[in-house]
């Protein structure tokens, strides 16, 4: 029943029909040639950032070594959980809280702190969370979009070294910061104080970075071609540190419950055996997640634990002055070690200036033993007297005392010897007279040091003349376990003849034998010699000083202790001082009644601070 | 009966080499890397889709054997009976993954909506030709046979499978052109489609469709109430269509339809699969990523990838040179039944070639366009290449009884 009219409308239709074919056919063919041939190099980077991740990896912080290998600073890994609000759904709270175990209402809250902070930054939400959330966490990712993980570490400190000074501890970088140094971003941690803020381009090692292959869930399916565009990270480098560790263990306890600072070095070579500023802080609570009520109480204690100050005390040295008053009034060609002079009780020089040694007559290491004050005025009056004042001032600093060392800590402040620019910048232009700069010559009035220059200071007489460069580490170890020696300078005090030294010495050892010192100073087996002082203190009870060093004979090690509104440095810092040699030189502490009363001594300050 | 004489061994040739790109891609989108975040009943699709193949080859052989007659002497009952079975799916089936469509017969499940597209075919065939002439000039002729198709369009929407339904209404109007609809007429009916799609794309482009259509309606009709008809038509659905986006769809529901065209509205949302589906397309470039090497299949950013978005697998691992292999196979294929269809004297078995040869056709651009983002994302499963049973035995039947017309054209009397 097929007609013509019929066949010639198929034949029409077949080739309207085979039009229709033949376009749908082109069109999908143009349009994958547009996508996989045009637009290649448009797709190819989206799936390759589609595929792969880009992660930074952190590389380990460098550890912190004592002299003798004992790890005193280390990393310890925690977990983090990450929220990057523009991507997280709210309504996933209640399974996040439940995988983290934590109420929904503290979830929501960290949630909306992030979104305040930045709605496509990624924050973190939770900081160290323990092992089993984190693992939970990281199964569920794909029902949490928005939420991510991070391994991070933070430091511990193994031993029960505490050292806060030393060390220092790291707080995230700051917007100038990250900003300013490109190596480091947002959220890294630097060093802000100690040896972590001085070494933090060593410890920080370089960030690596890793291709990971992520599926469309974002979870992780190893690396990319095995790893051929990784750029591993280097690790930190070690700091290999001059600190005995059991000696900065006693040294920590014997400062407890006191203010002050105590330095312990090694004459011979500079090196920083203990450091101690008191009242110190607990690192661990600054490690990782901030505990921000003990930031907040440390920053506001009366005592300012914050404060180091074995490298930042401004206080009169007191009589620990004396030594170096010696061997400079030999120098100037004032005294001889064997030039006496009479001491009634008293120096006349205007006025009655004190002295609480038994009257007589006193040569240089007499008058060290006993602390004889009218030696150092009568010092003192013929320096000032025939203008010596500046040449005085130069060579005090000579020793290390007024300026600043270069020890490798940050916020050592100099302290004060005063010359004629300062007299006359305090005083007025020619304003002063020989009666304002009479007490410098006893370790009093404007001069001020901190432990840290005295310990330098009294290192140079232990030593025979050689300034020492204060340093905590002796030696930076790389990833490859290569050495790379700090070498600090070490320079004789030209002037400083070690013929006048020995006066000085016999003196030093006398306080220790005979005098102030020999209470709680004095050793069975090992020959220390000090000086007491006792720095006066307008404000409150006095400050006790002890500088010494031991054995006589071939010293090893130089300490200076301060200690704040304790009173005579005799009975403050000079225990404590003589115990950390002891501990030192012998291994053992064999004098428990001197232990037991540094622990149980109380200062003027922490009684008044218990009774209010 | 078998005429192995006047067999089309091409189109077989065509057939196997599309189910072989096929089972490639299923293979790798169900065996690789990826098969770790699989369900297990996924990671089997390979080996399932192996014993469909062997079973439908079975069948087209068999089919080979039957009597063209019994085709269109079965046509009615057969219609009747599927559609008896789409009413039990709705009551008794079995609910995969939110279409209740799934018939359980022993150990298969079936997708009733698919065999009845064979049913569905006969019928209109059968009462089209057995007018005395084919021609749907007639318009009771015309509308039963639009009925014929609306009654399983409405069983597969109650069963929510609106997919299945458009494809089944994609042919009716290639049906009814082929049956004699007059051209002019033809045009106006599949004018709300182009002119709504090019509405989603741009109102203006929808106006400017329905202008052309017009003027090409009244160029082809000349008849003032036609051409005033389209162009009415025309307007309302370029106002209806941006009515419906701007005011009455939710947002979202408007992300998901516009995100073919632009999927960054909503790129973790509606715009996340075409995203994704154009990066893994583009990133294959002109060699492809290599068997089992596909980042964006492997590492699963691909939903579906074993049946909506398999042109994907095909298109990253296997590139521009895998992907054009794979459209011109089809293109071979459609050309090559509507060849046979055209040159076929009995009017019955020129609908049933031309219904096949266009329901896999529209199932093939509506496929390949939602992938490539031209169309917007309609879930239709690629003819012969994607993963699925039913959907696979379905085309295959169709397709051996357009090679059992074919091959019997000389001896199939024109008065049967």
């Amino acid at each position: 029943m097929i007609n013509r009219k019929q066949t010639n409308r198929v034949h029409t239709s077949a080739k309207v029909l085979q039009g229709v074919i033949l376009t749908g056919l082109l069109i999908l063919l143009g349009r994958i040639f547009q996508l996989q041939i045009i637009e290649y190099e448009k797709y190819k980077p989206l799936s390759m950032q589609n595929s792969l991740r880009m992660e930074v990896v952190t590389p380990a912080r460098g550890l912190i070594y004592d002299k003798n290998g004992t790890i005193l600073v280390e990393n310890q890994p925690i977990y983090s959980i990450t929220v990057t609000p523009a991507r997280f759904d709210m309504e996933k709270i209640p399974v996040l809280a439940e995988l983290l175990h934590v109420e929904e209402q503290i979830v929501r809250q960290k949630v909306i702190e992030a979104q305040q902070y930045s709605w496509h930054r990624t924050s973190r939400l939770f900081t160290e969370v323990t092992f089993e959330v984190f693992s939970s966490i990281q199964e569920n990712l794909w029902q949490l979009p928005g939420i991510g993980h991070q391994v991070e570490s933070k430091r511990r400190y193994p031993t029960e070294v505490k050292a806060a000074h030393i060390f220092g501890y790291l707080r995230e970088a700051t917007r100038e910061e990250y900003l300013e140094l490109d190596y480091i971003r947002l959220g890294d941690k630097v060093g802000k104080s100690g040896l972590e803020m001085i070494y933090d381009n060593y410890l920080r090692g370089e960030v690596g970075t890793e291709y990971i292959r992520v599926n469309a869930f974002g979870q992780e399916q190893g690396s990319y071609e095995n790893g051929v565009l990784d750029i591993p990270p280097t690790k930190g480098s070690d700091l290999i540190t001059t600190i005995e560790a059991d000696v900065q263990l006693l040294a920590e306890q014997l400062m407890e419950n006191k203010w002050g600072g105590l330095v312990a070095i090694d004459p011979q070579t500079g090196g920083v055996l203990s450091m101690v500023s008191t009242p110190q802080y607990d690192l661990e609570k600054l490690a990782g997640r901030m505990d921000v009520e003990y930031w907040q109480k440390i920053n506001s204690e009366p005592g300012t634990p914050l404060y180091n100050r074995a490298v930042s005390a401004r206080q009169p040295p007191g009589s620990t002055f004396k030594p170096f008053m010696g061997l400079v009034g030999m120098e100037l060609g004032l005294i001889v070690p064997e030039t006496e002079i009479y001491n009634p009780g008293y120096y006349l020089r205007g006025r009655r200036y004190g002295d609480l040694a038994d009257a007589g007559t006193y040569n240089l290491e007499k008058s060290l033993t006993f602390s004889s004050n009218t030696y150092f005025f009568w010092l003192m009056d013929r320096i000032a007297s025939q203008s010596m004042l500046n040449s005085w001032s130069k060579m005090i600093s000579d020793f290390g005392i007024g300026p600043i060392n270069n020890i490798d800590l940050p916020s050592e402040r100099s302290g004060i010897v005063p010359d004629s620019t300062y007299m006359n910048q305090r005083f007025g232009e020619g304003k002063w007279g020989i009666g304002d700069v009479m007490s410098l010559g006893v370790g009093q009035g404007m001069v001020s040091a901190s432990p840290l220059q005295m310990a330098v200071a009294v290192s140079s007489i232990a030593n025979g003349g050689y300034r020492v460069q204060p340093h905590l580490v002796s030696a930076i170890k790389n990833q490859d376990g290569e050495l790379q020696y700090t070498n600090p300078a070490f320079d004789k005090i030209e002037w400083l003849e070690k013929s006048k030294i020995e006066a000085v010495k016999k003196g030093m050892r006398g306080v220790v034998t005979t005098g102030s010192g020999r209470y709680y100073a004095n050793l069975e087996d090992i020959e220390v010699a000090g000086k007491t002082g006792t720095a006066q203190n307008p404000f409150g009870e006095d400050h006790g000083w002890f500088i010494a060093f031991a054995p006589m004979d071939n010293p090893q090690i130089a300490v200076a202790v301060l200690t704040e509104n304790s009173g005579y440095g005799s009975i403050s810092a000079a225990p404590i001082a003589s115990l950390v040699i002891e501990k030192y030189l012998t291994g053992e502490v064999k004098r428990s009644h001197v232990l037991d009363y540094v622990l149980n001594f109380k200062s003027k300050n922490s009684i008044s601070e218990e009774t209010n | 009966m078998l005429n192995t004489e006047d067999f089309s061994w091409s189109v077989i040739a065509i057939w196997a080499g599309l189910f072989t790109i096929g089972l490639a891609a299923i293979y790798s989108a169900t065996q690789g890397p990826v098969s770790q975040f699989l369900p297990d009943y996924i990671q089997n699709n390979f080996f399932r889709q192996i014993i469909w193949i062997a079973l439908s080859i079975a069948v087209l052989v068999g089919i080979q054997f039957v009597s063209p007659r019994t085709f269109q002497g079965g046509a009615y009952l057969f219609y009747a009976f599927c559609i008896f079975l789409m009413i039990v799916t709705l009551f008794f089936g079995v609910e995969v993954s939110g279409s209740r469509s799934w018939l359980r017969v022993g150990p298969v499940n079936l997708q009733v909506g698919e065999i009845t597209k064979i049913a569905t075919i006969f019928a209109t065939a059968n009462y089209l030709t057995s007018r005395r002439d084919i021609s749907a000039e007639n318009l009771k002729t015309a509308l039963i046979t639009v009925a014929l198709f609306l009654l399983p369009v409405a069983l597969l929407l109650l069963q929510n499978e609106a997919g299945l339904a458009i494809v089944y209404l994609t042919i009716l109007p290639v049906v009814l052109f082929w049956s004699g609809l007059p051209y002019g007429i033809s045009l106006l009916m599949i004018s709300p489609v182009l002119i709504g799609y090019f509405t989603i794309l741009d109102w203006v482009w929808g106006g400017i469709m329905a202008v052309v259509l017009t003027i090409a309606i009244f160029l082809i009709q000349r008849r003032t109430w036609l051409t005033l008809s389209s162009l009415i038509l025309g307007l309302i659905i370029v106002a209806g269509t941006e009515v419906a986006l701007q005011q009455v769809l939710q947002p979202h529901q408007r992300a998901r339809i516009e995100s073919f065209a632009n999927p960054t509205l909503d790129p973790l949302g509606a715009g996340w699969n075409v995203l994704q589906a154009k990066t893994a397309i583009g990133s294959g470039g002109l060699q492809g990523k290599g068997f089992m090497e596909g980042t964006q299949t492997q590492l699963r950013f691909l939903p579906e990838q074993w049946t909506d978005f398999i042109f994907c697998v095909v298109g990253e691992e296997f590139g521009f040179i895998g992907a054009s292999i794979l459209l011109l196979l089809f293109g071979l294929l459609f050309l090559r039944l509507l060849h046979m269809a055209a040159n076929h004297r009995h009017p019955f078995a020129q609908l049933i070639i031309l219904s096949v040869t266009f329901l896999y056709f529209f199932q093939f651009i509506i496929n390949v366009g939602s992938a490539t983002a031209i169309l917007p994302i309609i879930g239709i499963p690629l003819p012969f290449v994607s993963y699925g049973g039913s959907a696979f035995l379905t085309n295959t039947i169709m397709l051996a009884v357009c090679l059992n017309l074919d091959s019997n054209k000389r001896s199939l009397s024109i008065y049967m």
